[in-house]
């Protein structure tokens, strides 16, 4: 089977045509460094298959980070029979630099210019004949997101591979021409594959070139000590670039004809960039924009409605009967959209699948349990074990679509591009920048692919630190934690709102995350800040199709993990729940003699300073163990609250709280808890900030240990995360609890800034 | 006990064993589990372990 390779710069349409190609759903983002790594997939319209190969997104051939590096060797060892360079069209001359460096390379290169869709409609055209004679490589004409063009592009990129083709150079009237050609006679001699490409790259004294040609390199290095260029000097990297711009600026930029060449036309997405990336409310408007995001997946009264007109609830308007029960079908399914307020469009979503799914479903499972005569252990094992863990946790599935689709619509409009741009201003005060958090913001996914996307980053104290705070920007599976805790506290206080809640941990996430940086960046991970350039993508509509290729991925990949990770840690909770250490089962009143209660007993006192430790009495165990289910899974938080509120309360241990926990609600499960321990909303919002930034799930941390390379790095990374979340977490508890211990905090950062400043002044001195 | 008990008894353990099996096949191979998407066919996300 052929292999053709998809090129090109950062953002030009490669994992889009990727998709199209081959039919794949490979995650496509509207901002520069979505691809870190290569995948493959296949396409079957062309006589014979071709294995098509999707590259990170690279600026040039010269690498300087990993993932440059992934794309680089790729098309030197892997030898594909053709490269398919894409080309943005819209950017035409800064794209081509890397195309003139691809066509150095001994390999059949086909130049794809995708979004010719957008230069059409901005009323440009581009004469792709006269560039391909030019180029002297085919040139075809694409929309990648359209899916026009894509089978010519596959046809002539597949007669073109059958050729064979020696790399050429647009360099020959450089005043490098001669070296170049000197040392790729002397490479010719010593048979290297590509010599063009890689006498180019010694001129230019390429690291890793230098590092293979150690004998070749003389020749650059005697040339070099005679010769001196007026602007460059003997910058031969420089004077490379510069030859090549002008190259393409004469001889392949005039194939673009604009429809006003003189006049410079401000484009839709300038104009709203004025207002979004102003340096003043740049940030505001994001913040609003993230707490529209939280108001409309989690609110129970939309646009405070309820609150501003006094709206009157089920209960007064006479729809409930005298058990506090609905009066018909048709009030069930309006209590889903309105009680005393209207909902927001997550939380109608989220009910209507409880209610009428859900809940329903696991009710009427549970009903067939219990009437088919099994013993009492095996119908407490399937309905409070199982079931009740899968309903918490699948309860949350329709909010965390909700929440993703918004976070979809803002990457694929091209709004998350402008707020790395926005933030690189603050960021670069903290020691980071800009850069590193477009994986921060892909760790609201999932820290797995974010900490794998630090690979963009060049400087590796930046990446270092990046890994360590990614997990403080709360990832999915601990939505379920957050909606529920937020969900039991605004309905056991009666006072609040869950979007509040929730928007407020997102932001304490993120403000722990920038200060852990601050501290690291001064201390142990102290280093310059690396310049940030990124191009803006133009904003566009978002893709329905790319959209709901999103949320498919994350609702079976979520619903997956519940039947499979969330089911078994449920079984051993129930298990562990309900046999002692001298392997005796114990019946649901018995639990805390179980082995699991006695081992949380033991380790709760370390628990206390964080508000869920010996304070909370009998039951206050059962905060221990979610917490460390969670390192397992996230989700595990809430199905471990569930499994064993349900245990307690069948066991009669909690029977005094009143309350009844539904199958298909997490919410009930963590106020029934609440009512179990007594515990406050200082403890309960310490709780939530514990399993935000407390070592992540066994996946995430394998990931890190891969990603961060040394042994020690990884080891301090885990320590890191340990005393990150204690002292945070105690902190909001202490504060929470007793305000007055403010003071004490405050005057600990003050000590710990003077400590850190007078270090690094001494460093300084000594370092002068 | 009877054979329904019998029954989830070997059905819980098996989901247990298998998950444990199948989360070490796949770290031997290369991969972890992750939010990414779960388009692991497609997706070389995972294999970083091996590099």
């Amino acid at each position: 089977m052929k292999k053709f390779a998809l090129a090109g710069n950062p953002n030009c349409g490669k994992t889009t045509l990727f998709n199209s190609l081959t039919g794949s759903t490979a995650h496509v983002g509207n901002w520069p460094g979505v691809t870190v790594d290569k995948r493959e997939g296949v396409y079957k319209k062309t006589p014979e298959h071709v294995a098509i190969v999707d590259l990170p997104g690279i600026y040039s051939l010269s690498p300087y980070t990993p993932e440059e590096v992934i794309a680089r060797n790729f098309i030197l060892d892997e030898k594909p029979d053709c490269v398919i360079n894409i080309v943005d069209a819209t950017n035409l001359e800064r794209n081509l630099y890397l195309t003139t460096q691809v066509m150095e390379i001994d390999v059949p290169v086909v130049v794809a210019l995708n979004m010719m869709d957008a230069v059409e409609k901005n009323g440009d055209a581009i004469d792709a004949k006269e560039l391909e004679k030019r180029l002297g490589v085919p040139v075809v004409k694409i929309s990648a997101l359209k899916g026009v063009g894509l089978d010519e592009l596959m046809q002539r990129a597949y007669d073109f591979s059958s050729q064979e083709r020696k790399g050429a150079t647009v360099l020959k009237d450089s005043a490098l021409a001669h070296l170049i050609g000197d040392v790729k006679i002397a490479l010719d001699g010593q048979d290297v594959a590509n010599p063009l490409f890689h006498a180019v790259k010694l001129v230019e004294q390429d690291s890793i070139e230098v590092e293979m040609h150690k004998d070749t390199v003389k020749m650059v290095e005697e040339f070099k000590a005679t010769f001196s260029d007026d602007v460059f000097g003997d910058d031969f990297e420089a004077l490379v670039a510069d030859a090549r711009y002008k190259y393409i600026s004469k001889n392949f930029a005039p194939v673009l004809k604009r429809r006003e060449e003189d006049k410079f036309v401000s484009t839709k997405s300038d104009k709203a960039d004025k207002v979004l990336t102003h340096k003043i409310w740049g940030i505001p408007i994001f913040l609003v924009i993230l707490f529209a995001i939280f108001h409309l997946t989690f609110s129970e009264d939309f646009l405070y409605l309820g609150a501003i007109f006094h709206l009157p609830s089920l209960e007064d308007l006479g729809l409930l009967d005298a058990d506090g029960e609905f009066l018909n079908f048709g009030v069930k399914l309006l209590a889903c959209v309105y009680d005393g307020a209207v909902f927001s469009p997550g939380v109608i979503i989220n009910k209507l699948w409880n209610e009428i799914l859900v809940g329903e479903l696991f009710g009427w499972l549970g009903g067939l349990v219990e009437g088919s005569g099994m013993e009492a252990w095996a119908v407490g094992l399937i309905n409070n074990g199982i079931f009740e863990g899968l309903a918490a946790v699948l309860s949350f599935l329709p909010q965390i679509l909700v929440l993703f689709l918004f976070f979809s619509i803002l990457e694929d409009s091209g709004y998350m591009a402008r707020i790395a741009f926005i933030l690189d201003r603050m960021f670069r005060k903290f020691g980071l920048s800009g850069r590193s958090f477009m994986p921060m913001i892909m760790g609201f996914g999932c820290s797995i692919p974010a900490m794998i996307n630090t690979r963009t980053l060049a400087d590796e104290k930046e990446r270092t630190a990046t890994v360590r705070v990614i997990p403080f920007f709360s990832c999915g599976a601990k939505l379920p934690i957050l909606t529920a805790v937020a969900g039991a506290i605004v309905v056991w206080t009666g006072a609040g709102n869950a979007d509040l809640i929730t928007f407020s941990m997102y932001l304490l996430g993120i403000v722990s995350a920038i200060l852990a940086v601050l501290l690291m960046r001064n201390t142990t991970l102290r280093g310059d800040t690396p310049p940030f350039i990124m191009e803006l993508p133009a904003y566009h509509a978002p893709q329905f199709k790319n959209l709901m290729i999103h949320l498919w991925d994350k609702a079976k990949h979520f619903v997956k993990k519940a039947f499979t990770i969330i089911l078994a840690s449920t079984i051993i909770i129930w298990l562990f729940s309900h046999f002692s250490f001298a392997w005796k089962f114990l019946e649901d009143e018995e639990i805390d003699q179980s082995i699991l209660a006695q081992i949380s007993m033991f380790l709760q006192p370390l628990f206390t300073p964080l508000g869920f430790g010996s304070q909370l009495g009998a039951n206050g165990w059962v905060f221990v163990v979610a917490a460390i289910a969670g390192l397992i899974a996230k989700e595990n938080v809430i199905a471990t609250f569930s499994t064993l509120a349900a245990c307690l309360i069948a066991g009669g241990a909690i029977s005094g709280a009143g309350l009844e926990v539904e199958a298909e609600d997490g919410i009930d499960a963590v106020r029934a808890m609440i009512d179990a321990t007594g515990i406050g909303v200082p403890g309960l919002i310490a709780f939530i900030a514990f399993n935000m930034t407390t070592i992540p799930c066994f996946a995430a941390v394998a990931t890190a240990k891969a990603e961060l390379g040394t042994k020690k790095a990884f080891n301090n990374t885990l320590l890191f995360w340990v005393a990150a979340s204690y002292v945070i977490a105690s902190a909001v508890y202490t504060i929470g609890a007793f305000p007055w211990t403010i003071a004490l905090w405050v005057v600990a950062v003050a000590a710990v800034v003077v400590c850190i400043v007078l270090r690094n002044k001494n460093l300084a001195k000594k370092g002068a | 006990m009877g054979v329904a008990e019998v029954l989830l008894i070997i059905g819980c353990a098996a989901l247990v064993i298998g998950v444990i099996a199948a989360s070490i096949v796949r770290k031997a191979k290369g991969k972890t589990s992750c939010d990414c998407g779960g388009n692991c066919a497609h997706c070389a996300g995972c294999s970083h372990i091996k590099k």
